[in-house]
């Protein structure tokens, strides 16, 4: 017994070593340099909470933190809205939804760079392919409405939305998730519903949305932990945090800026502190938000499956 | 199922509606890179152009290096992929036998790793690997293997580890197994599904992984596919064409992968199709 005692914590070994070496140790290291000025030439000097003073007023991260918290606000409801209407539309057999699952995982099997790369020829104002495609039935350079078309790349709130736009089409795993989540779900709720006669609008509300709600809520969490940093290759790579000033800035970025462009270790700790601060406060709230559900009996609806 | 019939049609048009609309971005992508490279830029160039050819690609692999940044790419994932599933696995299992409170306490830290955001560990990772003089080395990239690429497929593996009937386990303890043989013999081909499904996830992480290599090499022969792109799309921002032709090769592979594992982890739960 003994034995099997070792050679469990010996194959448990090398995980928990990545886990404290790659992680557990690189954060704490993170939060005590915010407290510094580092730059890895000379040796790094206590300033106290001076990084996080300047941080208040620093115009690159209040942009950020305004940038940053526009994006989670649109991004992580449409994304999981778009990836839960495409499950239920996918999830029965019928002509076309195989292939059709599969389109839905094609965007987001890019690899990141090539992703942004892509975006920023789909999205060039004069000839990329999106303007093009809304410029159709229009006249003299202007939509069927008579707007003028997006300057997604030049116009601060235009290049936000394509930021947004670009999250919208990697939803692939979020889709997957759910789409098993629902295939899973006990045929008898359904036929239950069908005695009552009930209309496709009444099913969704009353049995599809509450016996999912524990899969979208630990969804929801896990886009907003992810969202934070979701933004940084495409705006690294399309908009490079532009239009100028801080149009596309988002915290990752001005991170990545501060340490690796101007070399201020010290200051991109305390970024980075903030970006930590921030998750946790949003983690926070969606647990509090969560629990009041819970105890009104939404999410317990799911979490007393048999089985579960 | 009487609400469901009338609805049949309509969701045939909604299946075809939805590939339309997510695999148009990779066809236009595709079309992009078909062009001729080197042209002036026009206003509103025809979709789909009107002399295809691969001289795009043509110049992006020779003026890009996108063979020696392919090569390293794949050195990458070769080492890489399956030792990452290795830690996972393994974690994995030992979680579903070890006592409670101490899978309850690994459970937490991997639930606090994952909120950690990637760019925060970037600074002491990049000194721990400077001073390791491991810099400019495929290493550091290599390295997150050890935390199963991301926390997320440990817990997996444990999630899919429990749900194999303990009765299986019972009778390996009675063979008088240990715990390394139970995982090799019994759990590991049972989880066979979840195996392919993590295989194509931690491909795709790994060969997409572009800000480790941005920060940890600096020498262009050390240069990652999505790193050699990068420079590729900066040394010539309006020749489209060129990189969005790198662009498709370096999407080929992950779509290749993708494709193979589907075919394990999709057809797990295809067949049993709706209620």
């Amino acid at each position: 017994m003994n034995r099997d005692r070792r050679q469990l914590v010996l194959m448990l070994m090398p995980y928990l070593v990545g886990l404290v070496v790659l992680v557990l140790l690189p954060a704490a290291a993170t939060m005590a340099m915010a407290f510094t000025e580092t730059d890895l030439i000379a040796t790094s000097r206590f300033l106290g909470a001076a990084n996080f003073v300047e941080l208040t007023t620093d115009p690159a991260v209040q942009a950020a933190v305004g940038n940053s918290l526009s994006y989670l606000m649109f991004s992580v409801p449409l994304r999981l809205v778009i990836a839960v209407g495409l499950a239920l539309l996918l999830h029965r057999r019928a002509r076309g939804s195989g292939t059709a699952r599969a389109a839905v995982l094609l965007p987001g099997a890019v690899p990141e760079l090539a992703y942004g790369l892509m975006w920023l020829w789909l999205l060039n104002p004069i000839q990329g392919p999106v303007n093009q495609f809304l410029l159709l039935g229009g006249e003299g350079g202007r939509t069927a409405l008579g707007t003028l078309p997006p300057q997604w790349l030049t116009d601060p709130e235009d290049a936000r939305a394509g930021i947004v736009l670009m999250s919208l089409f990697t939803i692939g795993e979020t889709f997957v998730i759910v789409l098993t989540a629902r295939l899973a779900l006990p045929p008898e709720a359904y036929e239950l519903a069908e005695l009552e006669g009930a209309r496709a609008g009444q099913v969704l509300r009353r049995v599809t949305l509450p016996l999912l709600a524990p899969v979208l809520a630990v969804l929801v969490l896990r886009d907003t932990l992810m969202s934070l940093q979701a933004s940084f290759v495409p705006t690294l790579v399309v908009t490079n945090g532009g239009p100028p000033p801080y149009a596309t800035t988002y915290l990752s970025l001005v991170l990545y800026q501060d340490a690796f462009e101007y070399l201020r270790y010290g200051y991109a700790a305390a970024v980075a502190a903030l970006m930590l601060g921030l998750t946790a406060v949003a983690v926070l709230i969606q647990w509090r938000l969560l629990r009041r559900w819970a105890s009104h009996g939404i999410v317990g609806a799911g979490a007393q499956r048999p089985g579960n | 199922m009487s609400w469901h019939d009338p609805g049949r049609r309509r969701r045939a048009y909604g299946a075809v509606a939805v590939t339309a609309l997510f695999g148009s971005p990779l066809l236009l992508l595709l079309a992009g890179s078909l062009r001729e490279p080197g042209q002036p830029p026009v206003v509103a160039p025809p979709l789909i152009p009107e002399d295809p050819g691969f001289a795009a690609y043509h110049q992006a692999i020779t003026h890009g290096d996108l063979v020696r940044a392919a090569a390293n790419s794949m050195i990458v994932a070769a080492v890489g992929v399956p030792l990452s599933l290795l830690v996972a696995s393994l974690a994995g299992f030992a979680l579903t036998q070890l006592p409670r409170r101490l899978a309850s306490a690994v459970i937490g830290l991997s639930v606090l790793a994952m909120m950690v955001p990637a760019t925060a560990l970037l600074l002491p990772r990049f000194v721990l690997f400077r001073t390791l003089h491991l810099t400019d080395t495929l290493v550091p990239l290599i390295a997150p293997a050890l935390i199963a690429t991301s926390p997320l497929y440990p817990l997996i593996y444990y999630l899919a580890f429990r749900a194999i009937p303990a009765d299986s386990y019972d009778l390996c303890r009675l063979a008088d197994l240990t715990p390394m043989q139970t995982w090799r013999r019994m759990a590991l081909p049972q989880v066979q599904p979840v195996t392919a499904g993590l295989a194509a996830l931690t491909f795709a992480l790994t060969w997409s992984n572009l800000l480790d290599p941005l920060v940890y090499l600096y020498d262009r022969a050390t240069f990652t596919l999505p790193l050699a792109l990068r420079a590729l799309a900066a040394m010539d921002p309006h020749n489209q064409p060129v990189f969005l032709a790198g662009a498709v090769l370096t999407t080929l592979p992950t779509l290749l992968v993708i494709g193979v594992a589907q075919r394990r982890f999709m057809h797990s739960y295809g067949p049993e199709g709706a209620p």
